[in-house]
């Protein structure tokens, strides 16, 4: 087994930090790919961070209303060895969703 | 800049199109409840990819097995920003609707088919409108969910002169409440501020007086413990029973206006009060 550790992503907007209101997930969890990891909060609004892939999560990092910055660690999986490395990737098969990424901007239009 | 999607509501209301943004999303693949579809409606500068998408709310439903619908306000999100004040009166807004939730297949309730009928969830500035759209469609609406709701709208008093002020010359805001709404309005830079402030002085020339038109169907209220903005709640509720309606209420712990809305309390709730 290999752990991942998956880190707070760019917020967009200048955004450097984002402060967690509650955990969704426990140590110990099994989670899907996009299944709701952790509600945060930044200056601009509330949002729901999905998981960005499946596996174990072993740790996870920041209690409610601690803040935790850009590119630091925000949660770390346990993933079977031979999918370690295709991790950070896009999955052919699904487009990558805006929701997704932290970014309050609305389309460019 | 009017953000035209294939979607788009086709018909227009009083003439004219105001460009409002809609979407359906369909349930999970394989999940159809069969249920009602659901009308979403969000707060003042906020969008329905703000309020409802980036917080979890349109997964969750459409998890759930539930058909919904989402709307960007006149100067929100991906709607135009009409010129005439008209486009933004709260009046004009739930004539709208009616025509985008008619469009998007609602219809009205019948006994025994649990597909008739709309649900809204709305928060704000939305869940006032929900309330009226409600008290006006009481064939159509089954039930509401109002999150960080208020007797009264904070927008009635916001101070649309200081503001304009402020934004002419850099002259400082007095009110706080309205100072407070404009900074958080130029927080996001998709907003349309002008457009912001017509929907304010729209909203000023139509004040929401909860009292005065009353929904009866069954409705859900909750609020962050800690919300400013909401903490005439009860009063709402009591103007509804009173009124002959069944009302529940919900405080989410720790909760404030801007952050109560991504709490699975809330979806929990909303789901099983809405899954009848």
């Amino acid at each position: 087994m290999a752990e991942i550790s998956f880190p707070l992503p760019d917020l967009g907007e200048g955004l450097i930090e984002a402060t967690v209101l509650d955990w969704l997930v426990s140590p110990g969890d099994h989670v899907e790919r996009n299944q709701p990891l952790v509600e945060l909060e930044t200056s601009k609004s509330a949002l729901e961070l999905p998981s960005p892939q499946a596996g174990k999560v072993i740790r996870i990092h920041g209690a409610p209303g601690d803040t935790i910055n850009v590119g630091e660690p925000l949660v770390v999986f346990e993933v079977p060895d031979n999918t370690a490395g295709i991790v950070g990737t896009v999955p052919k098969d699904d487009v990558p969703k805006r929701r997704v990424r932290l970014s309050a901007v609305l389309d460019e239009d | 800049m009017s953000g035209r999607h294939a979607e788009q509501h086709i018909h227009t209301v009083e003439g004219t199109d105001p460009h409002i943004f809609v979407e359906i999303h369909e349930p999970a693949a394989g999940t159809d409840a069969g249920l009602r579809p659901i009308l979403l409606l969000h707060g003042f500068s906020s969008s329905s990819k703000l309020n409802w998408g980036d917080t979890g709310w349109i997964t969750a439903l459409q998890a759930a097995g539930r058909r919904v619908i989402t709307v960007d306000l006149p100067g929100h999100g991906r709607s135009a920003s009409p010129e005439d004040l008209d486009s933004y009166s709260p009046s004009r807004i739930r004539a709208d609707l009616l025509q985008i939730v008619a469009d998007a297949g609602a219809r009205p309730l019948r006994d025994g088919d649990p597909s008739s009928g709309l649900d809204i969830i709305g928060y704000s500035l939305g869940s006032r409108l929900a309330w009226e759209f409600g008290a006006t469609q009481p064939e159509l609406v089954h039930r509401l969910v109002l999150g960080g709701p208020n007797k009264e709208d904070p927008l009635a008093s916001f101070d649309l002169a200081a503001a304009q002020h402020y934004l002419a010359d850099g002259m400082p805001i007095e009110d706080e409440s309205t100072a407070g709404l404009l900074k958080m309005a130029q927080l996001l830079p998709s907003n349309d501020l002008f457009a912001l402030l017509s929907l304010i002085e729209a909203i000023k020339g139509e004040p929401y007086d909860p009292a005065e038109a009353v929904p009866h169907m069954p409705m859900l209220l909750v609020a962050g413990d800690k919300d400013e903005r909401a903490v005439t709640m009860p009063e709402l509720a009591s103007i509804a029973s009173h009124a002959g309606g069944m009302v529940e209420q919900l405080l989410v712990p720790g909760r404030n206006h801007s952050n109560a809305i991504t709490s699975r309390v809330f979806k929990d709730a909303a789901l099983a009060f809405l899954g009848v």
